[in-house]
């Protein structure tokens, strides 16, 4: 692998996960603001972002502390929150070269990555893929950190200064994965089990079971998939 | 900080990084031993099926605005809508989510302003 090859994978990963600085970087400030608010210091927060790095599990782990429930439960709550992660890997696995870097890098594996890769890694040279893949991972898991300990330093004075960082910002993340579901909008069997996802995400994120809506949303969407492609098969059959 | 809530955390990181690398090695280690027997590794369908709803649930969760309001609302919509235009015209990935950030932010503005 020559030294432009390495260069031009890490850039173009550096350059597709800018868009992720939107929503990482006030979702991370907000962080920092509620863990100090909690009682942990700056850098314990900035800990546990460089260590757990995964986003609704950090806040609901940090409330549970904070609120003194039993320290085994909050640690279940936790990992039953990133439960969702078990099918990231293996849905990338066929897309990935014998690199021995890729185990380490999991740990930057959070839903955008997953989604960015899903779409980008398929299509890409094989001689990029690592390097892409670190440039992504670094520029999230970095405004990630680096968001954290911004929140715990000055989160609060930040987010009344520039509201615009706090409303608008975070659209960055639906926009994204937006792009990303586009192409897939092009057969009517994905598009209409795509906007059933879509949708049951929406309505039981609005309900009291937020943290379920994305696993519950997925199986739900399973369902209309193998409905809608059995009755098509069904159609297809009747035809011949 | 006390010790056990270190210990809680570190844990939680631990797990957190079992539960993404381990299934990358099951599945290279399902690959490699169809490689070496020289037939071809499939994933179960419903697994490749689930890669993109996944996505497609974190795209509905992440449609929820930090203060859901009628203006916050309508700015979502506007974003959406100007995302998958500035998609359709020219598919890449950077210009249509800053344009839909962009026209977001707008119609957030000048609805809070009038």
């Amino acid at each position: 692998m020559n030294a432009s090859t390495q260069r031009s994978g890490l850039k173009q990963g550096i350059l597709d996960g800018l868009p992720l600085l939107g929503g990482y970087i006030p979702v991370a400030i907000s962080f920092g603001v509620i863990a100090v608010q909690a009682g942990f210091s700056t850098l314990e927060a900035t800990l546990i972002s460089v260590f757990i790095y995964a986003g609704a599990s950090q806040f609901l782990l940090v409330a549970m502390v904070a609120s003194g429930s039993p320290l085994w439960l909050a640690v279940c709550m936790t990992l039953l929150v990133n439960v969702r992660h078990v099918v990231y890997a293996p849905n990338l696995a066929l897309h990935l070269t014998q690199s021995r870097a890729w185990p380490w890098l999991m740990h930057g594996l959070t839903d955008q990555i997953f989604a960015l890769a899903h779409t980008r890694l398929p299509s890409m040279e094989e001689s990029k893929k690592v390097d892409w893949f670190k440039g992504v991972s670094m520029v999230a898991w970095l405004s990630w950190v680096l968001g954290t300990a911004l929140g715990g330093i000055a989160g609060d004075s930040l987010t009344q200064k520039w509201p615009v960082l706090d409303s608008v910002m975070p659209f960055a993340l639906p926009a994204l994965f937006l792009v990303l579901l586009a192409p897939k909008f092009a057969n009517k069997v994905w598009s209409i089990t795509l906007l059933v996802t879509m949708a049951s995400a929406l309505f039981i994120a609005l309900s009291t079971f937020k943290n379920a809506a994305i696993p519950l949303a997925a199986l739900t969407g399973a369902l209309t998939f193998y409905l809608l492609t059995t009755r098509f098969d069904r159609k297809q059959s009747h035809a011949n | 900080m006390q010790t056990d809530i270190w210990i809680a955390i570190v844990i939680a990181a631990i797990g957190t990084y079992g539960l993404r690398v381990g299934p990358l090695l099951w599945t290279q280690r399902h690959i490699n031993k169809h490689k070496a027997n020289n037939t071809e590794a499939h994933l179960p369908t419903w697994l490749s099926v689930l890669g993109p709803l996944m996505i497609a649930a974190m795209l509905g969760a992440s449609l929820i605005p930090k203060t859901p309001s009628l203006s916050s609302w309508l700015a979502s919509a506007v974003g959406i809508l100007v995302t998958t235009l500035v998609w359709r015209k020219f598919k890449t990935l950077g210009l249509p989510v800053f344009c839909g950030v962009l026209s977001f932010g707008l119609v957030f503005a000048a609805i809070s302003i009038f």
